[in-house]
């Protein structure tokens, strides 16, 4: 194994783990339930999650128009699939076997 | 619906509710963790496929899924390795890439309310990934109360599967999805999805506002700056909408 990517890991690791674990020293115990600490916290959850999902779905948007199609089908699975059975598994495996399978039709 | 629910007279959504709070952390979970087992090994797989596509071996992409632990970012450092990016830059890069984990931890005790405890949050901190915390996030939501236990078993089961679906693309080299297209096709689509799912077992109306702002902030920006600003710009822009919305609006939200 190169030293240049250890090294790598352990900055990037090392660093990841801060962002991760020093909050959590911070106390949050006395804060009011309606605060604007409480409100910010509270919103950053839907924000994050509606963030990542865009974030994830940017790129394949960006492709050709002709491999979008399996994307569409990938979304309406998951929409489907979780109106379906409200599960977060059955949704998000129905969704990438929808879009697998489009591209195996020919919509990629 | 058991006894206690006929006893107490609960309806069918505090019933529901009873139960997930009574489950036990290992049950609960156990059954959180599932989707991100199912989602993180292929993901990991692809992972190990890329590195060894580009020249790393096998030892030195579990390195990275071993210690860092954040996928976007290993993908980055994949590309930042074959590129010959000096070693401090490229490490300073793929943190600051995370840097917006710093407001997982605090949301999700917030959301704990009385149940918060970070006795053991030095471990399952290391955890903490987008992934781990939407889970978790969307599990307090649907009334699962917080506990260390609860975290330690979703955060390493998703860190176990993220290892062997590494191990298992390294191992199966770099070619490995050259001659499977519809199986790459679905692989790359299963991260959307998992979010996609995620955001739908934690949406209320009352949380529109929020969520539509990130988007489009997400949206401008990356169009304007780059994919790392538009993860700080959504969730920041969705968390200060949080803020500026009347109070009632956002005060059940996850």
């Amino acid at each position: 194994m190169r030293a240049e990517v250890l090294e790598l890991a352990l900055i990037a690791g090392a660093l990841t783990y801060l962002w991760r674990y020093l909050p959590l020293r911070a106390n949050l115990s006395d804060t009011a339930p309606n605060g604007l600490l409480a409100r910010f916290l509270a919103a950053t959850g839907p924000a994050a999650i509606a963030t990542l999902f865009v974030a994830e779905m940017l790129p394949l948007l960006q492709a050709p128009l002709a491999q979008q199609g399996r994307v569409v089908v990938g979304v309406l699975a998951v929409l489907a699939a979780y109106a379906w059975r409200r599960s977060v598994v059955f949704a998000t495996l129905a969704g990438a076997c929808a879009c697998g399978a489009a591209a195996a039709l020919g919509l990629s | 619906m058991g006894a206690k629910g006929r006893l107490t007279g609960k309806g069918p959504d505090e019933y529901r509710l009873t139960m997930m709070q009574q489950k036990s952390p290992a049950l609960a979970g156990l059954q959180a963790v599932l989707p991100l087992v199912l989602g993180y090994f292929p993901i990991a797989f692809s992972f190990g496929v890329a590195a060894t596509r580009s020249g790393l071996t096998g030892a030195e992409a579990i390195c990275l899924s071993l210690i860092v632990f954040a996928g976007a970012s290993q993908f980055l450092a994949i590309a930042l390795i074959a590129g010959g990016a000096p070693v401090l830059v490229a490490g300073l890069t793929l943190a600051a890439m995370n840097l917006r984990h710093v407001l997982y931890g605090p949301t999700l005790l917030q959301k704990a309310g009385a149940d918060r405890a970070t006795r053991l949050g030095w471990l399952w901190a290391f955890a903490l990934t987008d992934e781990v915390f939407g889970a978790a996030l969307g599990a307090l939501v649907k009334g699962q109360r917080f506990s260390e236990g609860f975290m330690l078993i979703l955060g390493f089961g998703a860190y176990a599967a993220w290892l062997a679906g590494t191990a298992a693309g390294a191992w199966a080299g770099g070619g490995a999805l050259d001659g499977w297209p519809a199986v790459s096709a679905g692989l790359d689509f299963m991260l959307p999805a998992l979010f996609l799912a995620l955001l739908l077992s934690i949406l209320s109306g009352k949380q529109v506002p929020v969520i539509l702002i990130a988007a489009a902030a997400t949206v401008a920006g990356t169009w304007f700056g780059s994919a790392t600003l538009g993860l700080f710009a959504g969730m920041i822009a969705g968390a200060v909408t949080g803020v500026s919305w009347p109070s009632r609006e956002t005060s059940h939200a996850g």
